[in-house]
């Protein structure tokens, strides 16, 4: 009785381990519209396109929101440079929009959509 | 991104991990392991290093990593169980350095083994005499094992028909100043007795006594005092 807890034990523990590590996709996922970088990054993708620029800087406050809620859940399965990278476009994207720079902002976020795919990946 | 954070979860998981794995791995001890089996070692150390701290890329291939180095030395070990002849292969075999007192110097070339090296583990054995070994065999991990000529070898209470004596374990009395009450209990002697014994020896307190240990078999006391007397240390020849 006592050698199938402590194996079982061992199995458990080794399984969660095994899922934490590898939980980066299951975090990235939405827990509601607040956090969910896909649709506000493809929102502002759109509105970049169409030059909508009120509408653009919007999309970029929320989009930085839900980034700033996922990093917490993905940080633990992730590289700290995927991190790090959309960090840094992110503060460039904020320039562009800023100086309403259509192509330079829509590099931007292709580049942060190429970044959100590879984490985990 | 808390690194702090990450870090602790990240070193947790290396720590269980590691522990758990190295116990399905057995308990084999530093000193027998081989070499291969020591930079085994030192390799599936460094990866859960890795792993703990490594910020800069995922932690699951470093996992993936660890399982498959512990899971290579298991089949490894498995191998070795079952097969001898393969074990023969995957960790070389004992060779023998000195041959009925002769020394094998195209063995110690081929294992890269010195003469320093080979003096060195014979001094271990409190050997320092070459003519006194009849053979000397370097095992897989590292150790000499050494037979003696038979003119040397030590005579046991066998070789004289002597009837087998008792041996039990030494009790320490007093450890680095302290006496231990209970101890002295155990072997049937009281604190009187004790001072009488230090009092041969000069010593009027427990704190000048480093190590006191009684034998109960021979009914004798080791006294090792902080101040040892010795006026002038040999020479190191080495």
């Amino acid at each position: 009785m006592g050698k199938i807890i402590y194996y079982t034990s061992i199995i458990i523990i080794l399984s969660l381990f095994v899922f934490i590590l590898n939980s980066g996709d299951i975090a990235k996922k939405p827990w509601n519209r607040e956090d969910d970088f896909e649709f506000y990054a493809e929102s502002l993708h759109k509105n970049l396109k169409s030059e909508n620029w009120i509408e653009a800087k919007k999309d970029l406050i929320s989009l930085k929101k839900a980034w700033k809620k996922t990093v917490k859940r993905i940080q633990y399965s992730v590289e700290k440079d995927e991190i790090n990278a959309i960090n840094v476009n992110l503060a460039r994207l904020t320039g562009y929009i800023e100086n309403k720079d259509k192509s330079a902002g829509l590099a931007e976020i292709h580049e942060i959509q190429e970044h959100w795919h590879n984490l985990n990946n | 991104m808390s690194e702090t954070a990450v870090v602790i979860v990240r070193s947790f998981i290396a720590f269980f991990t590691l522990l758990i794995f190295t116990r399905f791995l057995g308990k084999q001890q530093i000193s027998q392991l081989t070499f291969f089996e020591y930079v085994l070692g030192i390799t599936i150390g460094s990866i859960a290093g890795t792993l703990s701290v490594d910020l800069s890329s995922r932690a699951w291939p470093h996992w993936v990593g660890l399982f498959v180095w512990t899971f290579t030395v298991f089949v490894m070990q498995k191998i070795s169980l079952k097969w001898p002849k393969a074990s023969k292969y995957l960790t070389g075999k004992p060779a023998i350095v000195i041959m009925n007192g002769k020394i094998m110097e195209e063995t110690m070339k081929n294992m890269r083994y010195t003469i320093p090296d080979l003096l060195e583990q014979l001094r271990e054995k409190n050997i320092f005499d070459l003519n006194q070994v009849a053979f000397a065999v370097l095992e897989n991990n590292g150790q000499l094992s050494v037979l003696l000529k038979p003119e040397y070898q030590p005579v046991t209470r066998g070789d004289l028909h002597l009837p087998p004596q008792n041996e039990t374990l030494n009790t320490e009395i007093i450890i680095a100043g302290k006496l231990i009450p209970e101890k002295l209990k155990k072997i049937g002697k009281d604190e009187k007795w004790l001072l009488k014994e230090l009092n041969k020896q000069g010593i009027k307190k427990y704190e000048e006594v480093f190590l006191a240990v009684y034998n109960p078999v021979h009914s004798t006391l080791y006294i090792d005092k902080y101040k040892d007397k010795i006026k002038k240390p040999q020479e190191n020849p080495y």
